[in-house]
């Protein structure tokens, strides 16, 4: 069955699909109506279509500026540096931040051949003194890439004068010591905070 | 805890079946490539997740197979049914213990912590300098859940700044500085501490083991100069940077540390016998698994694999009276081996052939 096959090579080249996880999706949009069928393929065509780059932050989203960069509530001396797009909406989900984003598109990885330049770091600096920026949160990942990207920036806004923080790690709000996965717990320890 | 039964399943020549270990010492006696020293590496698997034996995970499956799996039960201390699944299928590892995934190997370690005794540990006492980090690294990590983490995150960032001195990207060479110097002083504070608790157990084992009647002693020297903080390494860093950019690779640091056995004349494994190596080899295994145990708090499981082959009747007997003590311990043996002389009451002996390990015939 080419058509089946053809869908399930597409499905498992999705991130987290494997091939056992396709076919079963594949057998399950055999079993739904057509409609389904129909209407799945038109919202992936769409989104294609539909989502694009914020051209001020570089989020997702359907309209130039994105919502979050052209709200008058959101505080502008704030601004949170994010790897991808994805993470600002993890961030936003929390509810707790209320300033502007800027999403830098990677990390910077020799590994992988991705340098500075390959990142928005220009209009990083260029945004900081237009909007009068007061402090740079880094929500960079806690690896060695996200590490190295967290040191760079902060170098890179040495100049400016602005204030430079990036997001704390350790023990998850409401965790228990007991069930604390232990380097978790190692660096808890490591960073741990005067009282 | 105390291992009970060994599942394996598609595991290199093994016959798929469940064997009971709940004998605090087990020997597996057999002509060689009977399958005695893939059991052995069933049991290392399930404490590191991956093989002594090297290799990939594919090559650990049976001819014809391209999927294994390994179930270890055990009891834990307070008598109830532990089980850990070691799994490789569809090119991808799957660590599982009671059911629940494991998200990271390395949280295996320090669960059943393991040593092995097998014929390439006289790489340790004269091969390259890499096989003895590898030894002490391990033996660190074995302990320390941070040790761990400052070696892969120091290795990360070392491979990231070899591909930016290659690549010459200049402007990314003074951030990687501060991660290799930051990660790298970690490491040598971890492998200084190391050798401070190992070099005086390692002393006292060796004369015990080998009555060479002169101390050997054990010697830590690190690349970079142990008392240096990690700016002065920085510093030490930007003033290689013109050669190093030139040879397009990063000339110093703990990846260049070296683990020296001396004694009164100097270098020891320069001048030792082939025997001499072969116990100091052995003694190494002795004490990592005597620290392990005295720092953790859990006593090792012990494999061993053909150890006894290559020593003379007097130097087993030396050997096998230096035991470290063990949660466990398996021994692989030719069948014309003694091994009868070291079995006691409560030994269990399987005859292994073609991957079919019995309890009954042969033996």
């Amino acid at each position: 069955m080419k058509a089946l096959e053809d869908l399930v090579t597409l499905l498992s080249r999705l991130p987290g699909i494997g091939k056992k996880s396709a076919y079963r999706m594949a057998f399950h949009i055999l079993k739904l109506d057509g409609q389904f069928a129909a209407l799945l393929a038109e919202r992936i065509t769409g989104l294609k279509d539909k989502v694009r780059f914020c051209s001020r932050c570089g989020a997702y989203t359907e309209e130039d500026p994105c919502p979050v960069c052209s709200s008058p509530s959101r505080d502008r001396s704030v601004l949170c540096v994010v790897e991808q797009p994805q993470d600002v909406l993890t961030i936003e989900a929390s509810r707790e931040y209320h300033g502007l984003y800027h999403v830098l598109g990677g990390l910077i990885s020799p590994l992988d051949g991705v340098g500075p330049d390959a990142l928005r770091l220009d209009r990083l600096v260029d945004r900081v003194r237009e909007l009068g920026v007061r402090e740079v949160i880094l929500a960079t990942n806690p690896t060695v890439e996200g590490d190295t990207t967290a040191l760079y920036v902060k170098r890179m806004l040495d100049a400016t004068g602005v204030r430079v923080s990036r997001l704390a790690t350790g023990m998850p709000v409401g965790g228990d010591l007991e069930y604390a996965d232990r380097l978790t717990l190692v660096r808890s320890f490591r960073g741990r905070t005067g009282l | 805890m105390a291992t009970t039964s060994i599942q394996t399943v598609s595991f290199r020549n093994l016959e798929d079946d469940t064997v009971d270990v709940s004998a605090p010492t087990v020997f597996l006696v057999g002509e060689n490539g009977q399958g005695k020293s893939n059991f052995l590496d069933a049991l290392y698997t399930l404490s590191y997740g991956a093989s002594f034996r090297g290799g990939t995970d594919l090559e650990a499956a049976k001819l014809g197979t391209k999927a294994w799996s390994l179930r270890r039960q055990s009891n834990d201390d307070t008598g109830l049914d532990d089980e850990l699944v070691v799994a490789w299928d569809e090119g991808k590892k799957l660590l599982k213990e009671n059911g629940k995934a494991i998200p990271d190997r390395k949280y295996l370690v320090d669960k059943t912590p393991a040593v092995v005794f097998c014929h390439g540990d006289m790489e340790f006492a004269q091969g390259e300098p890499e096989r003895r980090r590898f030894f002490f690294d391990q033996t660190a990590g074995l302990v320390s859940l941070a040790y761990i983490d400052a070696l892969r995150s120091y290795r990360r960032a070392l491979k990231a700044r070899n591909a930016a001195l290659k690549e010459k990207m200049l402007d990314v060479l003074d951030i990687l500085d501060i991660q290799l110097a930051t990660y790298g002083t970690e490491l040598i504070g971890g492998r200084k501490d190391l050798i401070q608790g190992f070099e005086n157990m390692f002393s006292e084992r060796y004369e015990q083991v080998s009555r060479l009647g002169s101390k050997v002693g054990l010697e830590y020297r690190p690349s970079w100069p142990a008392e240096c903080s990690s700016d002065e390494i920085n510093d030490r860093l930007l003033a290689s940077r013109e050669r190093e950019v030139m040879f397009g690779t990063t000339l110093s640091g703990p990846h260049r540390d070296r683990f020296v056995f001396i004694d009164d004349h100097g270098d020891f494994s320069a001048r030792a016998s082939t025997g001499q190596l072969r116990l100091l080899a052995l003694t190494l295994r002795i004490v990592q698994a005597e620290y392990c145990s005295g720092m953790s708090g859990k006593l090792p499981l012990l494999l061993l694999d053909d150890v006894l082959l290559e020593l003379d009747p007097e130097k087993r007997r030396r050997f096998m009276e230096n035991l470290p003590a063990a949660r466990k311990a398996v021994f692989t043996f030719l069948p014309g081996e003694p091994y009868g002389d070291y079995r006691s009451a409560d030994t269990a002996v399987y005859w292994v052939e073609h991957g079919r390990l019995s309890n009954t015939a042969g033996v």
